[in-house]
């Protein structure tokens, strides 16, 4: 009990002290995160508004294999992009095995088909009458699909939220075709599964605990805005 | 402006659900839309409205004579109206937005026309359903619509919302605007209507 309580506590003093390593791994987990969700943002939205407005033949399999695809274990991903990236595969020439773009390209595949999936759900459960409103008030395509945007605007947050948390927490991925190399490519989840593995406890608890501050402050962010949402709509 | 609708089909399916070969609607014209439920009177407005394409035929838009050439809009308003998730304010400014126009005084006179002037900051979800309708209104107002085709824009609303909805469509009307109202009853609203649209049995008969 004593150990654990040590370790805690010397994880929280790290952090708090402003430890360059440890902060530099956060900084890689942050940037390699959010450019894969900036990256896939708008490739996922306009594909989950396509499925949910447009009837062409294929959309029924489309929408089952992306449905799949979210079930896909990262460390799958990982095998797969090691494969195609790896020196003898068909992308070898390209050298970004154990380089971030590597990383971000398996995180885009990973949160891609969870994209597209929670916004054909938002775009889905919203009210025809919002596209057809737009336009008869002059809104072009190109207006209505942003006010769309702006009406399910909640829904996509949600989105967002979730995507973020699964790819900001993934190993497998990140491990097969980043390489943990250290101030390059090791991030939050490799550095404290090579930490562990070393029996080094703490600075994995201070990533750990960076992880579920983290989670925390997304999804308390999220349902304040989601309640204030309902207040706003209902007065209540 | 005139509206025209020629050799209009409209199917579901292997079935026609009406056709027309020939209709105008020009913006001094109030007309009364009615018929039994289901027969395409909403679905006829949204083709008119450039909403929804027909089966096949064509809808054409021509301007008259002397008339200014942006005053082109043809609003077409939902039974149930949809607001967007916005204040009062911002839903008048819809439009305006959507033509990169800013015309506060425009936006300040629509909300005042609509009485809505002092509910400008509250969210138009929180309105009642006479003041929706109102707020429906003062958004297509601010366009200057050639225009407007209401789908039953009554249902729902007490004597007193009805009265001031119809004080609204005359004073549209006195400012140039076209209307085509469906409704299934007659009302305050439909003895606006100088025509009277009988949509039945997949034709669409023009009655005095």
């Amino acid at each position: 009990m004593n150990d654990l309580w040590t370790t805690f506590s010397t994880a929280i003093a790290q952090l708090l002290s402003g430890d360059p390593e440890l902060w530099g791994i956060v900084g890689v987990s942050f940037s390699v995160s959010a450019s894969a969700l900036l990256i896939a943002l708008l490739p996922a939205l306009s594909a989950g508004f396509t499925l949910a407005y447009f009837r062409f033949p294929g959309r029924w399999v489309a929408i089952s294999l992306l449905n799949s695809l979210l079930a896909v274990p990262t460390v799958v991903v990982g095998l797969v992009l090691y494969m195609l990236l790896s020196r003898a595969g068909p992308l070898g020439d390209l050298n970004l095995l154990f380089t971030r773009p590597a990383m971000i390209i398996g995180q885009i595949l990973l949160c891609f088909p969870l994209l597209v999936a929670m916004s054909l759900s938002a775009f889905q459960a919203a009210d025809h009458r919002v596209l057809e409103t737009a336009k008869t008030l002059g809104a072009s395509p190109l207006q209505a699909f942003v006010t769309l945007l702006f009406e399910v605007r909640f829904a996509l947050l949600a989105a967002v939220v979730t995507a973020f948390g699964r790819i900001i927490a993934e190993v497998g991925s990140a491990m097969m075709v980043g390489g943990n190399i250290l101030h390059h490519t090791r991030n939050i989840t490799t550095a404290i599964a090579l930490e562990t593995g070393k029996g080094e406890f703490v600075q994995g608890v201070a990533l750990g605990i960076v992880l579920l501050v983290m989670a925390l402050i997304l999804n308390v962010s999220l349902g304040w805005m989601q309640s204030h949402s309902r207040v706003l709509r209902h007065g209540t | 402006m005139r509206l025209e609708l020629n050799n209009i089909c409209q199917r579901y399916g292997e079935e026609d659900l009406f056709v027309i070969d020939q209709l105008q609607l020009i913006s001094t014209d109030a007309v009364h839309l009615h018929g039994p439920n289901g027969v395409g009177k909403s679905t006829l407005m949204k083709i008119m409205a450039g909403l929804q394409k027909p089966t096949s035929g064509e809808v054409r838009r021509m301007p008259m004579a002397g008339e200014n050439m942006r005053r082109q809009a043809v609003i077409y308003l939902h039974q149930n109206t949809y607001l967007f998730d916005t204040d009062v304010r911002s839903n008048v400014e819809y439009g305006l937005r959507m033509r990169r126009e800013k015309n506060t005084k425009k936006v300040d006179k629509a909300l005042a026309w609509a009485g809505l002037g002092h509910l400008e900051y509250r969210q138009a979800h929180l309105l009642s359903g006479g003041e929706r309708q109102r707020l429906a209104l003062a958004r297509a107002l601010v366009l200057d619509p050639a225009l407007v085709l209401l789908d039953e824009p009554t249902s729902n609303l007490d004597i007193g919302s009805v009265a001031r909805i119809e004080e609204m469509l005359q004073d549209l009307h006195r400012r140039g605007t076209g209307i085509l109202l469906a409704c299934h009853q007659d009302n305050a609203l439909t003895k606006l209507c100088n025509q009277h649209w009988l949509l039945a049995a997949g034709k669409l008969t023009v009655q005095a």
